[in-house]
């Protein structure tokens, strides 16, 4: 019976995708992120980067990575805004981390664990947000916690669905 | 040591990339004078660079699913779905006819306008000319009401200029990329115009609130301000001309910070959460535009005597009011104005004129008692208690 170790035990349950998945992926989120609320009506009380970083940060295991791929999402995030540049970074540079370290140590497959979790690095992405932008920087900003509930809320709903699609995309060997 | 960046690279790297994050935060960040800390309002060069590259990426599929959805809107509403297109011809024809008469009539006046303007050297702004874009994506964010339209410094677009709809303001250009725009719209919570309360004559700045609702912001507590009023743009920002519709006023609330200061939330007039098309104001001057000189002849030649001839009726009408100072009562009470969604009310049976005194009363003048008062005949005790008006007139004799 084979014996593995810590590091190929984790090396076997690391989802692979191809290549263009990597690319195109994160890039839909952020086009889609921009375009759906225009043909919402303005509703954007959703967060679709950090719904796919936390996707790549799960399935990655990989910190590293997930702070890189959480760093560039928020970058783009914020460069497509009127606001600093860094303030999304901040916030999802830290969620991609604490994905990938929480991804180590959970059962990913398990649905209502990702939905859980997707959930609330939502709400801490929210919290590190509001925290750079009034206590960090002292801008002025008013915001509502019912508000960034109901984006959490909308952000596990579009994981529901998403997870098992991009679940699909994955290398089986 | 090797060993330690090795087993330590997780948080290492973390570490590093939030630390330069960070940096860059605090060099976009300025203290002013006020005490306050404000973002830099124009970007660094190499913010700017990371907002272009942003804006390279996302532009294109956005441009691409956008001319997609307008495709299908076209096939349908042009070939498809043409119920009522008759109709709606026709009515639109009329319209245009009444605003061509309603135009030729206010020409005159249009025209007095600015030469009285001219003659006091006031320095009202025509909108010169316009730039018409397409709205084509968003920021994403709820905490940032700004979006892009698909023209840029292509088009000779500016940072500052003002963006409108034919129903009201929407915003002014914040950031010009080669072939796009940002548009920051005036329900974000960092956005500023200066306006004016129609009726009250009342002054504020207009800015975004949490939730995305355009407000009046550092107005005295007044109760005259009542939800309807009309709101428009004062011109004193710079950015957009004075007189554009901003919207009307929804409801007042008590600024949570500030006792005797108000917040005015404002309806905006254009529809903001559905914008496709809008106009940029790409030059303003203190006469009318080619365009709209081209209209006033148009109308002018088309309505120009139709549009006179009504206009004299009415002076004539306002003559013979004039003269006649006993078809219009000069103590009546004023009529009611009308409420929000309600018709102005009229009176059922209009007042009964009130006389003015004759300086030398004879028999003749109304309410004089007559001579015969005594000698009432029949038809005398039947008839209402009205002035004996009759003049005497030689008795006619029968052939």
């Amino acid at each position: 019976m084979p014996r593995f170790g810590a590091n190929s035990r984790r090396d076997m349950e690391i989802r692979r995708y191809p290549v263009l998945v990597y690319a195109l992926v994160p890039l839909a989120a952020l086009v889609l992120q921009a375009w759906l609320p225009r043909a919402l009506r303005g509703y954007a009380w959703f967060d679709l980067p950090l719904v796919v970083t936390v996707y790549f940060a799960l399935g990655r295991r990989s910190p590293i990575q997930g702070t890189l791929m959480g760093a560039v999402m928020g970058l783009f995030e914020d460069a497509l805004t009127q606001h600093a540049i860094g303030i999304n970074g901040v916030a999802k540079t830290i969620v991609g981390f604490l994905a990938a370290s929480v991804g180590v140590r959970i059962d990913v497959e398990n649905h209502t664990i990702r939905l859980a979790l997707n959930f609330l690095l939502s709400l801490l992405s929210s919290a590190i947000y509001v925290f750079i932008y009034r206590m960090l920087l002292g801008l002025n900003l008013e915001w509502s916690w019912i508000i960034e509930l109901i984006k959490a809320i909308d952000n596990s709903l579009i994981a529901m669905v998403l997870f098992p699609l991009l679940d699909r995309l994955q290398i089986r060997e | 040591m090797e060993s330690f960046f090795f087993r330590y690279r997780n948080p290492l790297v973390l570490l590093a990339i939030l630390v330069a994050q960070i940096v860059g935060l605090a060099v976009q960040v300025r203290h002013t004078d006020s005490g306050r800390n404000t973002l830099d309002p124009q970007d660094g060069p190499g913010v700017r660079l990371i907002r272009l590259w942003a804006n390279q990426a996302v532009s294109p599929p956005e441009r691409l699913i956008h001319s997609s959805k307008l495709g299908t809107d076209w096939l349908w509403q042009n070939y498809i779905d043409l119920r009522h297109t008759q109709q709606q011809n026709e009515e639109l024809q009329k319209t245009i006819d009444r605003l061509r008469l309603e135009q030729a009539s206010l020409l005159e006046d249009a025209k007095q306008g600015e030469r009285l303007q001219a003659l006091v050297d006031f320095q009202q702004k025509y909108i010169y000319k316009t730039v018409a874009a397409q709205a084509i994506g968003s920021s994403g964010s709820d905490q940032s009401r700004l979006f892009y339209i698909d023209k840029g410094a292509d088009y000779k677009l500016e940072r500052d200029m003002a963006v409108i709809t034919p129903d009201g303001i929407v915003g002014k250009v914040r950031e010009v990329f080669p072939h796009s725009a940002q548009v920051l719209e005036i329900n974000d919570q960092t956005s500023g115009a200066g306006v004016i309360l129609a009726t009250t004559r009342l002054r504020g700045t207009l800015r975004g609130n949490a939730i995305g609702q355009p407000q009046i912001i550092g107005v005295l507590a007044d109760q005259r301000i009542q939800p309807g009023e009309q709101v428009l743009t004062a011109g004193g920002d710079m950015i957009f001309p004075r007189g554009l519709p901003v919207g009307v006023v929804e409801k007042v609330i008590h600024d949570p910070d500030r006792d005797a200061f108000i917040d005015v939330i404002v309806k905006p007039a254009a529809q903001l959460d559905r914008l496709d098309e809008v106009l940029v104001i790409t030059s303003t001057d203190a006469h009318f535009s080619p365009q709209e000189q081209q209209d006033m002849a148009a109308s002018e030649a088309l309505k120009g005597p139709e549009a006179a001839a009504i206009l004299e009726k009415k002076k004539a009408a306002a003559i013979m009011a004039e003269r006649l100072p006993g078809l219009t009562d000069p103590n009546a009470p004023a009529p009611t104005p009308a409420q929000p969604g309600q018709p102005a009310t009229t009176p059922a049976t209009p007042p009964a004129p009130k006389l003015l005194p004759s300086a030398h009363s004879d028999r003749f003048s109304p309410g004089a008692v007559p001579q015969d008062a005594g000698d009432k005949s029949g038809s005398d005790q039947l008839a209402p208690k009205a002035p004996k008006t009759t003049p005497k007139t030689p008795p006619r004799r029968n052939p």
